[in-house]
């Protein structure tokens, strides 16, 4: 009996953890205003690591997981490498980090509001209100 | 127009503005106003006791003596920027350290208005921390930097720390380089290396630009000081720098010749490398400095020494890291050896210093 019950409780726990690392690799897309330009990857990046005004980047928590994966997808870096670069900026009176929204609605509003915004949600939160610019995979 | 006054009047005019939009409810001054702040808690030990090895070199004293001591590399700085229009902001840091009186006091760093004409183009007024080296204007946040501190001997010729005075930065792409262009002019008050009269007031004019092309990034910068103190001032600073810093690993080497009349000509450099090991970032440095010449002062090898170093950073939770340094410091010369204060005259050439840094570093 027990072979029987531990089988099935295990299959469902390789589906658990398979669909957990599934959530975990879901497309991070950069997006902007359906009035926008369109954006490299390389602009992006500058953007998020200080070296350009060009554009206003809206960011996600600090230490969550898209802010996480974004970060390294982009940039190459991890959340301690990019807290010392805009540190920086800051204590040289150069400029303000990225202004953090606690999620990807508060994301994809921000940046349908605005033409020079640049965000990035997952894929399956975009909507018409804006504009998918990069896929990262 | 009163220079000194140039940090006062951008202070007041900050808060005035500030408070005039803040409006006296939480809410708006949350948008107007954002505080921040830095500070390094650091002990030093140096086995060497003809001489104090010293973190900045203004710093009186140091660790000598088989004694550690905290004063070398502890310090802490709190912001605040301000948002008072859209092309208009302020920032003001105080920050209390151990300078040259030997005293925490709290200074004014910086403490400027800034007017952005386009998002590439910007003027300041008020006080600016000097672009005399990489890193220079953040040598004080431990947390920007890769080490417990910026190696000692770039930094001998000891220009002026900040100016009060105008700051003009320009940013220009072209393909895919960008140009950070700064032009400044100001007041100043020069420190002299070696001797006990420091702050002498000058004029500086400052010439840099930051070449960046994707994580390459060149670095020239021209400083000329003048005054007519006693002694008078005319020093010309001219630097390179170089950084590669791709994420995974960087290697970067800045450079300073310096041509001052009474000190003579010095010429300071280093190279650097590390890589970063999930949290754990091990680097290497090595850094000198040597006169080139002898000046109107009548002093020979001013300031000579080199240094090699080894540590680790450790980023071991959010917006906290710490540090581990080891070198050893080679005097060449007794004159001011730059990494020493207090050299007993029974110091040699040729003696060395081992020396431990341990420092944590924390940003809020």
């Amino acid at each position: 009996m027990n072979r029987h019950v531990k089988l099935p409780a295990l299959g469902a726990l390789f589906l658990a953890a398979f669909a957990a690392a599934n959530v975990h690799a879901e497309d991070i897309v950069v997006i902007v205003n359906p009035a926008a330009a369109p954006i490299s990857k390389e602009q992006v990046a500058d953007l998020y690591l200080g070296r350009s005004d060009a554009w206003v980047p809206v960011d996600q928590a600090v230490g969550s997981g898209i802010y996480v994966e974004f970060y390294k997808k982009v940039t190459g870096r991890d959340g301690a490498q990019i807290k010392a670069i805009w540190s920086r900026i800051l204590f040289t009176g150069r400029g303000v980090p990225p202004k953090q929204l606690p999620d990807s609605d508060a994301v994809k509003k921000a940046v349908a509001a605005n033409p020079k915004a640049v965000g990035y949600i997952e894929k399956s939160a975009v909507d018409a209100s804006v504009k998918i610019a990069l896929v990262l995979d | 127009m009163n220079f000194k006054l140039l940090p006062v009047i951008a202070l007041i005019l900050v808060l005035g503005t500030a408070m005039a939009h803040a409006d006296a409810t939480a809410d708006t001054l949350d948008q107007h106003v954002t505080f921040s702040g830095f500070g390094t808690l650091g002990v030093v030990h140096s086995d060497y006791s003809q001489a104090d090895f010293i973190g900045n070199v203004v710093q009186p004293r140091g660790a000598g003596d088989s004694s550690w001591s905290a004063s070398l590399d502890s310090d802490l700085g709190v912001q605040a920027n301000f948002t008072l229009t859209d092309a208009l902001s302020g920032v003001v840091q105080i920050l209390s350290r151990d300078d040259a009186n030997g005293q925490f006091k709290p200074t004014i760093e910086w403490a400027n208005l800034q007017y952005e004409i386009t998002p590439d183009f910007k003027v300041r007024l008020g006080r600016m921390v000097l672009p005399t080296y990489e890193h220079s204007d953040t040598q004080n946040v431990g947390y920007t930097l890769p080490w417990v501190r910026i190696p000692i001997e770039i930094a001998y010729t000891d220009a002026g720390l900040y100016s009060d005075g105008i700051d003009v930065l320009y940013r220009v792409k072209t393909g895919s380089v960008t140009q950070n262009l700064q032009a400044q002019w100001g007041r100043t008050s020069v420190d002299l290396p070696g001797v006990e009269f420091t702050s002498i007031p000058a004029v500086v004019v400052v010439l840099s630009d930051t070449l960046q092309y994707g994580d390459t990034s060149l670095r020239l910068v021209y400083q000329k000081y003048s005054g007519s103190g006693l002694p008078p001032v005319q020093l010309r600073v001219t630097g390179a720098g170089l950084t590669y810093d791709p994420g995974a690993w960087f290697v970067m080497g800045d450079s300073n010749y310096s041509q001052d009349k009474f000190f003579g000509d010095f010429f300071a450099w280093y190279v650097s490398g590390g890589v970063r090991l999930g949290r754990f970032a091990p680097y290497a440095i090595y850094s000198t400095t040597r006169a080139q010449s002898v000046g109107t002062s009548g002093l020979k090898s001013l300031g000579n020494d080199h240094t090699v170093a080894v540590g680790v950073r450790l980023d071991f939770a959010k917006n906290l890291d710490t540090k581990l340094q080891l070198q050893q410091v080679t005097i060449d010369s007794l004159d001011d050896s730059a990494s020493f204060a207090e050299i007993d005259p029974t110091a040699r050439v040729g003696d060395k210093a081992n020396v431990l840094s341990l420092t944590m570093d924390f940003v809020f």
